[in-house]
């Protein structure tokens, strides 16, 4: 017994080292990230990139070393100093041949985030679906929220915690109709009242077929859409955008990045190489020409500039991201939301 | 058994009334905080704010078990080591380590009582308000914390029943470091998949004691 204890107790001391090490290495030796912030233009047809840099402070410039001062910057990247511009007097009547008001470029620009950390975390398995047509300007969150069984949807009323049969009977009978199978594999929406308005939830079935479900005028609206030949979706995740142009995006098994047309339900394949939510980053600041589109991976970030009408690759370039942690225990991690060790 | 069982509850039954008491206090007024917040806001304030933010409105539990771990164990082995009362335990006609496993077993039971009171009481109020999802994600959550208590209980008595300073500094350390795995993360559930792991490594920190019983045994002292 005495040698297990004494077994034991190197052991702790071993794991205490590895994981103690690396931290405090990573703690007093941290350097900020040098990913600078860039954006594409489509004016000057490449990347500009705004970040410090050592001993000049902050630079903004081109992928050829070009240095641009923060008017030209404003004027090159019309889209996202719109405000900017507006202030100087400065936004012009036409961006690239499109005619464009501030309000208009308000209206489509967008921005979209999400981490693995997002994905890579334990959740609680109840949705609340708002009414999408309620003919009031706000949205409200509903009194009661739903779950996806084995054998149907179930709404259950918050107030007294108890299960609303006749609805969850109504949108279940909607959904088979359109031959969905439970359980629902994945699901995707974005439940809050602080939007312009509701698209409901994207479900994947458990056959890997895309729903669409919302709640209009306190009926299911349910629809199957149509996926491309041998598209095996993987997650999902709705847009909500102000232009409503789009209603979701996609990616599949094998980390291929779609974008799903809103009305249309149009599933288009964009020129972004590959997106594994699980393991990378992505971040998109789209406009009515163009989407800047960066998925940031353990190893590098990646820019790609898409045209925002069909969501072809318009250019890209990729930098090397330092490695910020040495091998050793790690109990946390920013890929995920767990606490386990890893090694 | 029933005769150290006895010896240890006349030593602490003091300090276990009051840690029952307190921890039942304490899970009892975050309820209170949580059936507040329906009376004023209403069930669905609730869902929705748990199921929209990372929070499950217990959190004033977190360091409630591990205090209570630290305390038991520092009310039942300082007056043994300060009176030098183990030593004489030690010499009864019973197994050294054994006799060291049935004390440390008492704490770990006494505790076990008293954090399975709180959740008795936690589930009983959180099933009428709250939906299996939501009630099993609070009580998932907080199990790390709870579990932080039995480490803390056997670290502290390592702590306590080791002879000499210098080591008894060492070993403090060392409880230090391995009760921060169990506050690494405020994200609900963050350490399902962990658990079982950790709840097997607590258990196997009671053999660290039989190391410092041993060298009390071999006469090591200051």
């Amino acid at each position: 017994m005495i040698r297990f204890s004494k077994l034991f107790f190197c052991l702790t001391i071993v794991l205490i080292l590895l994981w103690q090490l690396p931290w405090c290495y990573a703690f007093f030796a941290a350097k900020p990230s040098k990913i600078p912030f860039t954006l594409y233009s489509g004016i000057s047809g490449d990347f500009i990139s705004m970040g410090q840099v050592e001993g000049k402070g902050m630079q903004r410039r081109n992928q050829s070393g070009q240095v641009y001062t923060q008017e030209q910057t404003d004027s090159l990247l019309p889209f996202f100093y719109v405000r900017q511009l507006v202030s100087d007097e400065r936004f012009p009547d036409t961006i690239m041949g499109v005619a464009v008001t501030p309000r208009k470029v308000q209206q489509t620009n967008f921005s979209f985030r999400v981490n693995a950390s997002d994905i890579n975390a334990a959740k609680v398995p109840l949705y609340p679906l708002m009414e999408s047509l309620s003919g009031r300007v706000d949205l409200i969150m509903p009194e009661d929220v739903f779950r996806i069984t084995a054998n149907g949807i179930e709404f259950v009323r918050m107030k007294s915690n108890s299960v609303d049969e006749g609805k969850s009977r109504q949108f279940t009978d909607a959904l088979i109709k359109k031959d969905f199978r439970f359980p629902a594999r994945r699901l995707a929406g974005n439940p809050t009242a602080r939007k312009d308005y509701d698209e409901g939830y994207l479900i994947l079935d458990d056959e890997g077929k895309l729903f669409h479900l919302k709640q209009v005028k306190s009926r299911p609206y349910v629809r199957a859409i149509a996926l491309p030949e041998r598209l095996n979706i993987n997650y999902l995740f709705i847009t909500e955008f102000s232009d409503r142009k789009t209603l979701g995006f996609l990616t599949d098994t094998q980390n291929c990045f779609y974008v799903l047309n809103n009305k249309s339900y149009e599933v288009i394949k964009t020129g972004v190489a590959s997106y594994n939510p699980e393991t990378d980053g992505i971040t998109i600041f789209g406009n009515l020409i163009d989407w800047t589109v960066c998925v940031r991976t353990d190893e590098a970030a990646t820019y790609y500039a898409l045209a925002a009408n069909d969501y072809s690759l318009i250019n890209s370039f990729s930098l090397k991201e330092e490695a910020s942690t040495i091998r050793g225990l790690h109990f946390t991690s920013s890929d995920d939301k767990f606490v386990k060790p890893r090694f | 058994m029933n005769a150290i069982f006895y010896k240890e509850w006349i030593k602490t039954r003091g300090y276990l009334l009051l840690a029952f008491v307190t921890t039942l206090g304490f899970a009892g007024y975050a309820m209170l905080r949580l059936n507040r917040v329906v009376g004023l806001k209403g069930a669905e304030h609730l869902w929705e704010v748990m199921l929209a933010r990372d929070t499950v409105f217990v959190e004033m539990l977190e360091y409630i078990p591990l205090l209570a771990g630290v305390l038991l164990a520092l009310v039942q082995f300082v007056p043994e080591m300060h009176r030098k009362c183990l030593k004489l335990t030690l010499h009864l006609p019973y197994p050294q380590l054994r006799m060291v496993n049935l004390m440390l077993c008492f704490g770990l039971l006494s505790l076990l009582l008293c954090f399975v009171a709180n959740y008795i009481l936690m589930f009983s109020y959180l099933q009428a308000v709250l939906a299996t999802e939501l009630y099993a994600r609070v009580l998932l959550t907080a199990l790390p914390w709870y579990l932080a208590g039995f480490a803390a209980y056997l670290l502290i008595s390592w702590v306590c029943i080791e002879p000499t300073w210098k080591w008894r500094v060492l070993n403090l350390l060392i409880s230090v470091l391995l009760l921060r795995i169990f506050f690494l993360s405020p994200a609900p559930e963050a350490y399902n998949a962990f658990l079982p792991w950790l709840a097997l490594y607590t258990l196997l920190t009671a053999s660290l004691s039989w190391l410092s019983i041993a060298r009390f045994k071999a006469g090591i002292q200051d």
